[in-house]
């Protein structure tokens, strides 16, 4: 099956993921307006996948993470760094390790 | 202990009861052994998923870091304006083609893209009103989406397969640390109460025969 993609994030990275072919953007704007589109994308059939940037991500809160584990299986939801690079410094992979595992590991990226 | 005593409060300190708690106590034990071991071959292939995430994600990110950066140049040369009006020109219908498939009994997606990179012709925006560095950025751009998007297949299994650990973490833990322990201690009192039974038994018999002797 084929589905589409989505992005919610600031006007550039709305930008450059309408050129690189993302079959919907969102520039988020409100709040209010983000969750309700958000919403409506988890419900769709048609997307398969739904980038957000991570700063939205956390503007979004605690009402966003229970969205995430009460969707289906699809689409799937990841988070990407937004134009500044801005990476937050609690990462939820890790979060989820650590509780998972109940110990903090930290995997180093291979090169090479 | 509270529940350990409502435990035993319920059990029938007979022979039959005894062999039954015997077979669940071996039962809870093989079931135990089982989600161990599926445990264990889980996290083996959890710690798998994290070292593929960890690199795929340093690609992606330097993938997305350069494009956000061609991006600004283009919107530096050819206007901001101009580079939103180009975006929405653009020909948007990039399609992922989703499967899911089992790891162990947990499903998984699995994206695939057949070609994130197009020419400059298929992007759809006019090529005689836009500048070469806009191909630039969207090409870049492009390559980050697909980099994206096998990041997101590898988090999202990494997410399911974790969610499925402490599912059976915690199963094993209650058989481990509540169940099998409950059921061994009404082992117990069943053994000790027939135990004592038994005594009973020896000590009237004896006291049954000194009567019968005394008698004669």
């Amino acid at each position: 099956m084929s589905f589409k993609v989505a992005v919610i994030g600031d006007v550039d990275t709305a930008t450059g993921f309408a050129l690189a072919g993302a079959s919907y953007v969102h520039v988020h704007i409100k709040k209010e307006e983000t969750f309700a589109k958000l919403g409506e994308l988890l419900a769709r059939e048609d997307f398969g996948l739904v980038l957000i940037t991570h700063r939205i991500a956390e503007e979004l809160g605690a009402e966003f993470g229970w969205m995430l584990r009460t969707k289906k299986l699809l689409p799937v939801v990841l988070r990407i760094p937004d134009k500044t690079g801005y990476m937050p410094k609690v990462d939820e992979l890790y979060e989820l390790i650590k509780r998972t595992v109940g110990a903090k590991i930290v995997v180093r990226a291979e090169d090479g | 202990m509270a529940s350990l005593a409502a435990a035993l409060a319920v059990v029938t300190p007979t022979r039959m009861e005894l062999l039954k708690l015997k077979q669940r106590v071996n039962l809870a034990q093989r079931g135990h052994d089982l989600l161990r071991e599926k445990m264990d071959a889980l996290i083996i292939e959890f710690f798998e998923i994290l070292r593929r995430i960890g690199a795929a994600r340093a690609g992606a990110l330097k993938q997305l870091s350069l494009a956000y950066r061609a991006l600004s140049t283009c919107s530096a040369i050819m206007g901001t304006i101009e580079t939103l009006q180009a975006s929405k020109e653009a020909r948007r219908e990039l399609e992922v083609e989703i499967s899911t498939r089992h790891v162990m009994g947990i499903v998984v997606p699995t994206l695939e893209v057949e070609k994130v990179e197009r020419s400059a012709l298929d992007r759809g925006y006019s090529l005689h009103t836009t500048s070469s560095v806009l191909d630039e950025a969207s090409r870049e751009f492009e390559k980050a989406l697909g980099l994206l998007i096998k990041l997101a297949e590898l988090e999202e299994s990494g997410r399911a397969i974790a969610k499925e650990l402490e599912r059976t973490k915690r199963r094993v833990n209650a058989l481990e640390y509540i169940l099998i322990p409950r059921l061994r201690a009404a082992l117990k009192f069943i053994s000790m109460r027939l135990d004592e039974m038994e005594r009973e038994n020896f000590t009237r018999l004896k006291r049954i025969k000194a009567m019968l002797e005394a008698e004669t």
